[in-house]
């Protein structure tokens, strides 16, 4: 007769099932987020300049917001290696088709192009959400966004990365006016034609908001705004219509220019 | 040191002491027997004529293709070697859909003469690797009318893969006497109509058999309705202007 | 003879709610996850020595509670009671570190009064450590222990899975490395209480502006053997901006699908009945007014 009739513990643990597999991730999460909102007759692209792997910071200050044309904007967010190096490679695909048909490619062309390009690596993406912003061939704000892979949209607003999830509800009420009724009597709400002053506030709201609830956002802002030919500056360079802390530069046109000016503001964020 | 002529050409890729590459003369030797094909740029539209040579009444005219569309904005009409034309037309054709998948808009009439032009010197012995080469140049010119957001344009493109922009251009046989025509009559403010009768009697004039709606072929390209092949009563239409003026 | 296989105990520890959680884990789509305080919490010695002042432990810790990367508090507090004279800081699972040090206190409390005096801070440590050690690591409470009892002042760490380190000056949680930093570059023996104040709230910045899961800002205490100080919000470098825009919205903004007012006045007829029935002179009947909210007279309805 046995002494011990089952091995003890026998029952409690089947081993692991499959070996257990190491492989190397080539992608990481950089934290950060970016937003976009057109209007009528501009477009304004921001993004904050944290990145950030895990809890530590990489850099207080890291571009994720870029003017490719005189006329548009792109902001990137995810894996930041992935952002910095698509933004190359469009910037280069613009210089090659501006070679060959002899004009800057328009708003809606870079849209399709970034698609193709994002769609080209379907099996091995561009960790990337990328939001693109400026002025369509007829004069009109726009923004476009994307997916990874290349699924994009025309829309009035965007927000994407780390806080999108804190940001973008707040815009569908403040831009499309959901869950707001408008007074009895008055006009419908029309989203996409709210006045520059009101975009940029929001924008500012929508970083401190989201740099107070999201450890991933802070340190610094960056604010692209793109204007159509012969739209006024006055509420944008007008006195004291910037916010306390803010600095604004015109940035230069890139190619022949053709009336369109983009301005860049900046302001800090919270460093915590 | 001073080889005969006939040695040099036999490569397609060698250059005779004088700087020629015969072979590419000698392509361009065989648009002048091509039938005469001439087009006209106007404020409106471009417009594209062919002769059509029928040389037998047993043959369906309507079987002989010489103006073709690359795009729905733009046409091209040929002389010369047609069949080589159809791997330039598809070139053509391919790469314009590429265009407006890639950058949804229509690809500029330029960019697509270039895209053909590209094509033309891809002769000669094949480079290591460099898989798909033509044996020799392609034995046709084309003229490539479209409209994109510069206005109305018409190129031409010969067998050595130069392009040049015209107002107005003949080529074939009677490319001479057409050419000479279209300068004296030529005017910058010309309608589309006024194009297509200019067209056809100059095409009259270099022709042999009589003018009619089987042996020509007539196309436009206009802002409005892109690229169209005129159709039998339409043509008819242009003849009679012809004949009563 | 007939011999029945006999029913052995199963030696050392019982895994099998292991297999239990991984069970309800797979039905629930992944087992609970607790908020965590990824934190900055750290202590120092000082006084004794020649520097005239009394000997005592500085505990010092940051304010912000995290749950993955959301910001669950922006001003909580992590240095718990335990005694009056020992304090503990608290990282890691939230509920862990508030549970473990609330029942530990309880502990001592007793402990002091069965022994007749207060309990040493070795004693919290090692109950704190048996508590831990016991859970082998699941109660996720990593801690910085410090106090002063009969023997001076006394400072501890004491890590999830039960073990303890006992240095003069010490840091735990995700901002550690980065307080650490600043310990190692500055720490002295024999500080005074204000230079010791300084110290540990600089290892506390250091933690809430480096650190991604520490924040907002800097509690401190003091404890020497003539009691605690406690500094709650000792620096408040963090403080929210204003928005650039009122929120406030107009009356009416929310739909709604239906809207039913009713009274709560409920209306009855009240009759006399004294008298068997008859109505009796100079009794009035006054029926209950009806109606006196916002609807009128009966419950209105609208738009249903």
């Amino acid at each position: 007769m046995a002494l011990y009739h089952n091995q003890p513990m026998a029952h409690a643990q089947e081993p692991t099932a499959a070996p257990i597999e190491h492989r190397f991730n080539p992608y990481s999460d950089n934290g950060g987020s970016i937003l976009a909102i057109a209007g009528t007759d501009f477009s304004v692209i921001a993004g904050d300049t944290r990145q950030s792997e895990g809890y530590n910071i990489q850099t207080r200050y890291a571009r994720k917001v870029w003017q490719l044309t005189d006329k548009a904007v792109l902001a990137t967010n995810g894996f930041a290696a992935d952002g910095n190096n698509f933004v190359k490679r469009v910037k280069q695909r613009l210089e090659w088709y501006e070679h060959a048909h002899h004009k800057p490619m328009g708003l809606k062309s870079i849209a399709r192009m970034i698609q193709t390009m994002l769609y080209g690596k379907r099996f091995f993406p561009y960790y990337v959400y990328n939001i693109l912003g400026g002025i369509e061939e007829d004069g009109s704000g726009a923004v476009y966004s994307f997916d990874p892979v290349g699924s994009y949209e025309r829309e009035a607003c965007r927000a994407a990365g780390a806080a999108q999830s804190l940001i973008q509800p707040f815009l569908d009420n403040q831009i499309y006016f959901k869950n707001q009724q408008p007074e009895p009597g008055s006009q419908p709400f029309i989203p996409g034609n709210l006045p520059l002053a009101t975009v940029l506030s929001l924008v500012v709201d929508s970083f401190t908001s989201a740099t107070e609830r999201h450890i991933e956002v802070g340190d610094g802002m960056e604010i692209y705004i793109v204007m159509a030919r012969d739209r006024t500056t006055d509420d944008l360079l007008g006195e004291g219509k910037l916010q306390k802390g803010m600095e604004i530069e015109e940035l230069g046109t890139l190619g022949e220019g053709q009336g369109e000016r983009t301005f860049l503001v900046r302001q800090a964020l919270k460093r915590d | 040191m001073f080889l005969t002529r006939s040695e040099y050409d036999r490569g397609v890729n060698t250059f005779s002491p004088e700087g020629r590459l015969f072979q590419v003369e000698y392509a361009m030797e065989a648009i002048k027997l091509g039938s005469t094909t001439v087009g006209i740029t106007t404020p409106e539209g471009v417009i594209l004529a062919v002769e059509k040579r029928v040389p037998s009444p047993l043959l369906e005219s309507s079987s002989i293709e010489k103006i073709m569309e690359i795009d729905s904005h733009i046409g091209t009409a040929m002389s010369g070697l047609t069949a080589d034309a159809r791997t330039m037309v598809e070139h053509a054709r391919v790469t314009s859909q590429m265009h407006n998948f890639t950058y949804d808009e229509k690809i500029g009439v330029e960019s697509c003469t270039q895209a053909v032009c590209d094509l033309a010197l891809r002769f000669g012995e094949s480079v290591e690797d460099d898989d798909a080469l033509m044996s020799r140049p392609f034995g046709v010119a084309l003229l490539i009318a479209g409209i994109d957001e510069k206005g109305p344009q018409l190129y031409h493109t010969d067998p050595s893969g130069t392009f040049v922009r015209y107002d107005a251009k003949a080529i074939g046989s009677g490319s001479d006497a057409a050419q000479q025509s279209l300068q004296d009559a030529f005017h910058k403010q010309m309608t589309l109509m006024e194009a297509h009768s200019l067209a056809l009697k100059v095409l009259k004039q270099v022709m042999e058999e009589k003018l009619d709606e089987n042996n020509v072929q007539l196309a436009q390209v206009t802002k409005e309705k892109g690229f169209e092949i005129l159709g039998e009563n339409e043509l008819k239409a242009v003849i009679e202007t012809l004949a009563a003026a | 003879m007939v011999s029945k296989a006999v029913e052995t105990p199963n030696a050392g520890f019982d895994f099998s709610n292991y297999a239990r959680n991984e069970f309800f884990g797979q039905r629930l789509q992944g087992i609970p996850k607790a908020t965590s305080t990824g934190t900055t919490i750290v202590g120092v010695i000082f006084g004794g020595g020649d520097s005239g002042e009394e000997p005592g432990v500085c505990l010092g810790a940051d304010t912000r509670a995290t749950g993955g990367p959301i910001v669950a508090d922006k001003n909580c507090e992590k240095i718990h009671y335990l005694t009056p004279q020992i304090r503990c800081c608290g990282a890691g699972t939230a509920a862990d570190t508030e549970f473990v040090t609330n029942l530990i206190s309880s502990n001592l409390e007793l402990h002091a009064l069965s022994q007749g005096r207060p309990a040493r801070v070795v004693t919290a440590m090692t109950m704190l450590k048996q508590y831990l050690f016991r859970y082998q690591g699941h109660v996720g409470a990593h801690l910085v222990l410090g106090g002063v009892d009969v023997t001076g002042p006394q400072l501890f760490t004491v890590h999830a899975h039960g073990s303890t380190d006992k240095l003069p000056y010490v840091t735990m949680g995700s901002g550690s490395l980065a307080a650490m930093a600043v310990f190692e570059s500055s720490f002295k023996e024999n500080m005074k209480r204000e230079e010791a104040i300084a110290l540990v709230s600089r290892a506390i910045r250091s933690g809430i502006f480096n650190d991604l899961g520490s924040g907002s800002n800097v509690d401190v205490a003091v404890i020497t053997k003539n009691g605690t100080e406690n500094l709650r919000n000792y620096e408040m470098p963090n403080e929210r901006g204003l928005k650039s825009r009122n929120y406030k919205f107009r009356r009416g903004t929310t739909a709604w699908t239906k809207e039913s007012i009713r009274s709560l006045i409920v209306s009855e007829e009240i009759k006399s009945t004294s008298g068997a029935g008859k109505d009796q002179g100079g009794v009035e009947v006054v029926p209950v007014p009806t109606g006196a909210g916002a609807g009128g007279e009966e419950g209105m309805e609208i738009d249903s």
